[in-house]
């Protein structure tokens, strides 16, 4: 089998030159758009998932005319190579479109590095829906990985060697200057799956409402200054879109009453979505972030379905 | 069992009902001049007090609120229950997400806008106690010094809202860092000041609780509450809210909840209102409240329970006899000049314009009910005198209607 693989003598070289490596990469990876997708990495591990989660990577891949490459932080053994090999072979991935990238270190951090290093746009994850509560706080290799990637990340809930095809698309609109790159990227996903239900999603939130209409609001008040978040949430989710390359996909929008994140994970749920597609996390997320959960963490607390995180890099 | 006799009954429910009829009237005369609800509330309670009602009419004063019998006792029962009441819903509205989602901006401003003035009026109660009459000892002029840098680092958080409302600043980063950073200054003053009760409490009624025994049951509860106890009603409140009655099913446990969660803390020598107000946190900060369901709460408590207890302020105490123009003339600067300033440098800090600052600064430092709340707790404590009470109402109102216009002109620059 021709697979171009790097060992752990290249990864020292490149350890050796990490320090100039990386800033030559953060200059390439610098304002590059968060699609197309030009090169898609897979994190192999030897769970039971692997297989299908190769299946769904080719199938990514070969719809965005990506290049592929196979990542696998571990010690490498002939019995683990024979594994691997019987898997690619099964899974259909053209080895000459390919690499496998093989690597001892801790994981997280080992993972991050190399799709830094090989520019990776989009990295594919095997993610169960809910982790259980120690490994939550403590955080799982594709949990951490998602909040600290500076590259897109597609996180597959449940990878199918048959997979099942793309049909409805849930994507964030809240106003924040990276929402405009990832429903972009949200649609070009879209266009090249042939999906036609993209529902864009603001969520409204206003902390202490309730306590500043409870004293001296009227009935008539109250309603018209909930009437107004609402509009201008629809008018911001509106402006959004109009500057979107929205071409022939059928477009629709919704404005959700809730706490963001949570209410935007739970329409997805509701409407039996394949594929949430939100921003990257503004701040660097820690503990303390899944304590006092906001945003990001109540999605990764429990996938409703497939999670795309697009790294906008702006 | 002690009962109220035939005609407390009806003076018991004639002042009630005087209190909420008239200060409602006031209220929404308030709000055609653009004045807090709080004001006219207070204004009631001075007029229905000793300053005016007991001054002109002492019989009519001495018949609706007399001084000995079951009625003080069955009024001052209300009051605290109304104290309970309005922590559970200020804490149902602080969400500590809300600040880790600013980020720095919202640290920093938070910070700064706590420290700042804690330290500005600790450092001058405890190098000049004698302005206030406090005397020498350590004991008490430590706690009272720890009570003024509290009062002059807490924020009002629902006047602050209402005045982002009104400039049509509530969703944008000005309002939601101003937001953010009230919710954090008023989470850390009510630990504190519940800290300072429980030294108070200790030293007065001679139970000597450990300085470091009183952190750490404060802590203890704030953080198992915030965690454990946040799930636990996190997961519980899916259920009620679809097998008990709508909406009084959730009404009856949270107000339950709250109260136990009050009486738990009052056990252990911390004050009521600490474990009413991290109730408040917990519930409220659940994703599956429906808003509704809060807007009920909010509703019944700002209503019923709110004024009775700001009217009950101007019925203990004689404003015009406790006005000591110096005192309030050196609350109100301190209260100016170190929440302003730790604001604006937080905010500055956190990489807000100079402009942008000093309306965060400004709009910070809106006192409002909050600060009349803590007041009137630590007067019923015998941690502050009548003249010190009266300068924090003033220094709360004055802060509540000057903290709009100011924000404006810094805002529109």
């Amino acid at each position: 089998m021709k697979i171009n693989t790097l060992d752990k003598t290249l990864f020292s070289i490149f350890t050796c030159l990490n320090n100039f490596s990386v800033q030559m990469d953060l200059s390439k990876l610098k304002k590059r758009p968060s699609y197309p997708f030009e090169t898609i990495a897979v994190a192999v591990s030897f769970s039971s998932r692997c297989e299908f989660l190769l299946a769904e990577a080719k199938r990514i891949a070969d719809t965005c005319a990506a290049n592929l490459i196979l990542l696998h932080v571990g010690e490498k053994t002939s019995e683990k190579e024979q594994v691997l090999d019987k898997l690619i072979a099964k899974s259909g991935i053209d080895t000459n479109k390919s690499r496998l990238i093989w690597m001892e270190g801790e994981p997280v951090d080992t993972i991050l590095q190399l799709c830094k290093l090989n520019i990776v746009d989009l990295l594919i994850l095997g993610a169960l829906e809910k982790e259980n509560f120690l490994k939550f706080y403590i955080g799982s290799i594709a949990r951490n990985i998602s909040r600290r990637a500076k590259c897109s990340v597609l996180l597959f809930t449940h990878p199918s060697t048959k997979p099942q095809k793309f049909k409805k698309f849930i994507v964030n609109g809240v106003d924040n200057p990276k929402t405009i790159h990832t429903i972009n990227t949200a649609l070009y996903i879209a266009k090249h799956f042939k999906v036609n239900d993209v529902t864009i999603v603001n969520e409204v939130e206003v902390p202490g409402l309730a306590m500043t209409i409870a004293e001296d609001s009227t009935a008539p008040q109250t309603k018209e200054i909930k009437k107004n978040f609402e509009e201008e949430s629809e008018e911001i989710l509106q402006t959004i879109i109009e500057k979107c390359d929205v071409g022939n996909v059928s477009v629709s929008n919704k404005v959700l009453k809730g706490k963001p994140g949570y209410a935007i994970s739970k329409y997805a749920r509701d409407k039996s979505a394949d594929l949430l597609i939100i921003n990257s996390p503004d701040t660097n997320l820690n503990l303390f972030d899944r304590i006092f959960a906001h945003g990001i963490e109540y999605i990764l607390a429990d996938l409703p379905c497939n999670v795309l995180i697009v790294h906008s890099r702006v | 069992m002690v009962k109220l006799a035939h005609s407390e009954l009806i003076v018991l429910l004639l002042s009630i009902s005087a209190m909420l009829i008239i200060s409602r009237i006031f209220a929404e005369l308030g709000k055609k001049l653009k004045l807090p609800v709080v004001m006219g509330e207070l204004i009631v309670g001075i007029i229905l007090g000793p300053t005016i009602l007991g001054m002109l009419y002492p019989d009519v004063f001495n018949y609706l609120f007399p001084r000995t019998g079951n009625i003080p006792i069955a009024l001052d029962g209300i009051f605290s229950l109304s104290v309970i009441m309005l922590l559970f819903v200020a804490g149902m509205e602080v969400q500590l997400s809300l600040v880790l989602k600013q980020g720095k901006v919202a640290v920093y401003t938070s910070m700064f806008s706590m420290v700042i003035p804690f330290f500005t009026g600790f450092a001058v109660a405890w190098f000049f106690p004698e302005i206030f009459s406090i005397s020498n000892e350590p004991e008490p002029k430590l706690l009272f010094a720890l009570f003024f840098g509290t009062a002059l680092s807490i924020s009002a958080l629902p006047v602050i809202a209402r005045i982002l409302m009104d400039m049509n600043l509530f969703k944008t980063n000005i309002g939601m860092v101003i937001i953010a950073s009230a919710m954090f200054n008023d989470l850390i003053g009510w630990l504190i000041f519940s800290f300072v009760l429980s030294l108070t409490n200790s030293s007065t009624h001679g139970e000597h609780l450990s300085l470091w025994y009183t952190i750490a049951y404060i802590l203890g509860f704030g953080l198992f509450m915030l965690t454990i106890g946040k799930k636990i009603i996190d997961k519980t409140l899916p259920w009620m809210q679809s097998k008990l009655s709508w909406p009084g099913g959730v009404l009856s446990i949270s107000l339950g909840i709250c109260l136990l969660s009050a009486a738990f803390t009052e056990s252990i020598n911390i004050h009521a209102i600490l474990g009413a107000f991290i109730a408040g946190i917990a519930f409220g900060d659940s994703v599956h409240l429906r808003e509704q369901a809060r807007e009920i709460i909010h509703q019944f408590v700002t209503n019923f329970f709110a004024p009775l207890f700001f009217v009950s302020i101007g019925l203990k105490v004689n404003f015009i006899e406790n006005f000591n123009p110096l005192i309030v003339a050196i609350v109100l600067a301190l209260a100016f000049i170190g929440k302003v300033l730790g604001a604006t440098i937080g905010a500055r800090l956190g990489g807000m314009s100079k402009n942008h600052a000093l309306a965060v600064g400004f709009g910070m430092n809106a006192r409002g009910a909050m600060e009349i709340i803590l007041g009137t707790l630590a007067l019923n404590a015998g941690l502050i005198s009548k003249p010190i009470f009266v300068a924090l109402v003033i220094m709360a109102l004055v802060t509540s209607l000057t903290s709009g216009p100011l924000m404006k002109r810094f805002i529109d620059k």
